[in-house]
């Protein structure tokens, strides 16, 4: 038996659906989508079940994640209910769900409570700089060593544990039952997708918008590699500087790019920016853009003068590193991947049942 | 200087729009004695019943209804009817007389003398689209609008004349007037009827379905043409290569209750109509399926819904969802995209012609009429009901009435009630000014 969450709908309003409710199901979301096919038809169904509060039905349901917000749906709503801006609800919502600390949903939810979280984190860095008494090399030597332990500690604690259950939302208590074999088979999924984000190219319109999404993809992970394994910022290896030249500098013209198109709500997606959205995108820019400036300091030796840009770029990597990765939007980086996987793996399993 | 008096005719009401409900508000006046002006912009009266097929929900004849009440009007002798005609700067006199300005439009033909006999339209060597057959087949830039038409007399289409004289030659009645300029007449009357029915959605505003590119999608006024007994194919023959279609779909919804479009509300007559386009297929193309895709049925009105459930014991497949997308193949069959909200999955389904349910719009520019005095209207650009329960006719002006579509969508019956209720408080307002 269905049960039913009478307090769903305001729950998702917190998350920044706003006008779903005034859905007359038509259908013509669903059958605008260019995602949405005969065996994953969506968003309608999330729609009716955020309404009518069949909260579970989202809980265990991969939807949100397989929706690229092209926002035909919405442009296209007989109704004005915004079916795209509530799958971004619903994706900021799961991952609330899924997140086993709950810090997720607290940010989510309290402007507030984000800004006490940037500020104490701030403070921290500060503080810390204060008792090593502005050393500049013990301090980038201790930010060399948070970035590798920082890593690997939210993967540790925070995204292996979610995705465990992720897994067990979606797939373990629906009782999918999928054979470890069927695993294995449709490993590729999972980093076809984590790496190409192909399914982007699905969506109408959406070559520049993929291909712009998919360097800065790139630009960020290689960038992350360079500074961390490769140490960008004490290496003397021309090639080594270059390469960390070219992604930060990816990174923040890329997320200049998408912060213009925030501001002039250009497309349907940029329509709705909740403060979760501008964090994520501002944070990667300043990122991107204060690393490059740091690096371009060492190589004019003008960082030991000006050490509080090293500071500034720490403090944003640390708020970035505990806030916005593990409990941010960063997050979709995976669960899209994993949503992907978890779908092609339930529909070999349909398949060889079929068999 | 000579003084020139104009004398200023005058009646006791002014009836605007000389369709089913204002044709039907004049008779009822002129019946109990009031004389009544009656001015119509378009060449004939009859307004958009005249040109359908059957009413639903009884399958009457539409024009068997309607002729015999446009001669009944036409002939009475207290209705002075201009056809082609509009009125304008309608002003208070005092608060027992209102004055206005017809302006008479030239037909190029001397309406008294023409006989209809057609001997013009043979004549003439110009052909452009037809707009009583909704473009489907050609007329002559010299033409009698259409069969049942009334006054039943020729009209010179200048913006399409070549002016080669052809039709002043042939016309043995030499009814043929180039000279005719535009006439205005002023009058006077103590009260109005605003009978200005609806304007037909227009389906280009929706991308998605195509209409003109993709050329077997239809609206659903063309595929009524194609069923009356005056229709121009006399079979249904889809537009593309004149191929008979045998997997027909409705697209209802299309153009109201979208916010997209700006139309939100329902149109009330889509349902309907496309229920008994259907039924009609089903005699004129016994082979043919036909698939009628819906938000919701409105089948509100008396026999309405025995009716719906008669075309779905008929065999018309009903199915819940609205149509997102409609592709062309090369073969001219249409790709229709929708979900069956009922089974959950998106599903595309071919059809050979694809009929666009379109909605209904108000008549904008009635407002304008009134120089200085205020109609209120709704929302949705109808004319406003201040009183809509007790006296549901009265407008924001003293004196003037609303009567049928031009008050909000509604059907041919409600409209005819409706047209009883304006022409009895008309009625009673002038016998109490007196």
């Amino acid at each position: 038996m269905a049960k039913i969450n009478p307090e769903f709908l305001d729950e998702l309003k917190k998350y920044g659906g706003n006008d779903f409710s005034a859905c007359y199901n038509c259908g013509n979301c669903t059958a605008i989508c260019s995602l949405s096919t005969e065996d994953n038809s969506f968003p309608r169904m999330m729609v009716r079940a955020s309404v009518v509060g069949l909260e579970e039905k989202v809980t265990s349901s991969l939807d949100p994640w397989l929706c690229y917000y092209c926002g035909d749906c919405s442009l296209y709503c007989p109704r004005g209910a915004n079916p795209g801006e509530l799958m971004m609800a619903l994706r900021r919502w799961l991952t609330a769900k899924y997140d086993w600390t709950g810090l997720s949903g607290l940010l989510y939810k309290y402007l507030p409570a984000t800004i006490l979280a940037f500020v104490l984190t701030a403070l921290a860095v500060i503080g810390l700089a204060i008792k090593l008494n502005f050393e500049m090399e013990t301090i980038m030597h201790y930010g060399h060593l948070f970035e590798m332990f920082a890593i690997l500690g939210v993967f540790m604690v925070i995204l292996t544990p979610n995705l465990i259950r992720m897994w067990y939302l979606v797939i373990f208590k629906p009782k999918r039952n999928i054979p470890i074999a069927v695993y294995f088979k449709g490993i590729g999924e999972l980093f076809i997708h984590m790496f190409t984000q192909k399914r982007t190219l699905g969506c109408s319109n959406s070559q520049t918008r993929w291909f712009e999404h998919l360097i800065l993809v790139f630009g960020y992970l290689t960038l992350l590699f360079t500074t961390v394994v490769l140490d960008w910022f004490g290496t003397e290896n021309f090639f080594i500087i270059a390469l960390g030249y070219i992604e930060s500098a990816v990174v923040f013209i890329v997320t200049a790019h998408f912060m213009y198109s925030r501001v002039n709500k250009d497309k349907e997606l940029n329509k709705h920016s909740q403060p979760s959205d501008w964090l994520f995108v501002i944070w990667l820019f300043l990122m991107g853009f204060t690393a490059f400036v740091v690096r371009l300091f060492i190589d004019f030796d003008l960082l030991a003068a000006n050490f509080w840009l090293y500071l500034l770029h720490i403090t944003i990597l640390v708020q970035w590193a505990v806030l916005i990765v593990p409990f941010g939007k960063w997050t979709h980086f995976l669960y899209r991947s994993f949503a992907m996987y978890f779908s092609s793996i339930i529909q070999l399993s349909q398949e060889t049942k079929g068999k | 200087m000579p003084e020139t008096t104009v004398i200023k005719k005058q009646y006791d009401a002014l009836v605007i729009g000389g369709g089913i409900a204002g044709g039907e508000a004049a008779l009822n006046l002129a019946n109990m004695g009031f004389s009544v002006v009656l001015v119509e912009k378009d060449l004939s009266l009859g307004g958009k019943m005249i040109h359908l097929s059957k009413v639903f929900p009884t399958l009457d004849c539409a024009a068997c209804i309607t002729t015999p009440k446009v001669s009944e009007t036409a002939r009475h002798p207290n209705i002075k009817i201009y056809t082609y005609s509009e009125v304008k700067n309608i002003k208070k006199q005092s608060d027992k007389l209102f004055t206005a300005t017809v302006f008479k439009k030239p037909r190029y033909v001397n309406e008294d003398i023409c006989t209809g006999c057609e001997d013009c339209e043979n004549a003439c060597p110009v052909i452009v689209e037809d707009q009583y057959q909704h473009d489907l087949v050609g007329r002559k830039a010299v033409y009698i609008p259409f069969s049942i038409a009334n006054p039943r007399v020729a009209n010179i289409d200048m913006d399409n004349c070549i002016l080669c004289g052809a039709c002043e030659k042939a016309c043995l009645a030499e009814a043929i007037d180039f000279t005719q300029v535009i006439q205005e007449i002023p009058i006077e009357f103590k009260a109005v009827i605003v009978a200005t029915g609806y304007d037909m959605f227009d389906p280009k505003k929706l991308p998605n379905y195509g209409f003109e590119q993709n050329k077997n999608v239809v609206t659903a006024i063309q595929m009524e043409r194609q069923l009356v007994p005056t229709r121009p194919f006399n079979s249904v023959l889809r537009p593309k290569d004149g191929k008979m279609p045998n997997n027909i779909a409705y697209v209802l919804c299309a153009g109201s209750r979208d916010e997209t479009v700006g139309n939100p509300i329902c149109s009330q007559i889509c349902c309907m109509y496309s229920i008994k386009q259907a039924q009609l297929i089903m005699g004129a193309l016994p082979m043919a399926d036909v698939t009628i895709y819906y938000l919701h049925i409105r089948a509100f009105g008396k026999g309405f819904n025995e009716f719906y459930q008669q075309a779905r014991s008929m065999g018309v497949d009903f199915v819940k969802g609205k149509v997102a997308k409609i592709t062309e193949k090369e073969n001219g069959n249409l790709i229709v995209r929708f979900e069956d909200v009922y089974k959950g999955k998106v599903k595309e389904a071919e059809h050979d012609l694809v009929v666009l349910s379109t909605g209904i719009l108000a008549n904008k520019g009635i407002v304008e009429l009134f120089p200085g005095l205020n109609l209120e209207t709704d929302p949705f650009n109808y004319v406003k009901q201040v009183k809509e329960l007790e006296n549901p006719s009265q407008t924001s002006i003293p004196g003037v009435f609303v009567a049928g579509t031009a008050s909000g969508p509604m059907d041919i019956p409600d409209s005819i009630l409706s047209a009883g209720a304006a022409s009895s408080e008309t009625a009673s307002y002038i016998r109490r000014l007196s």
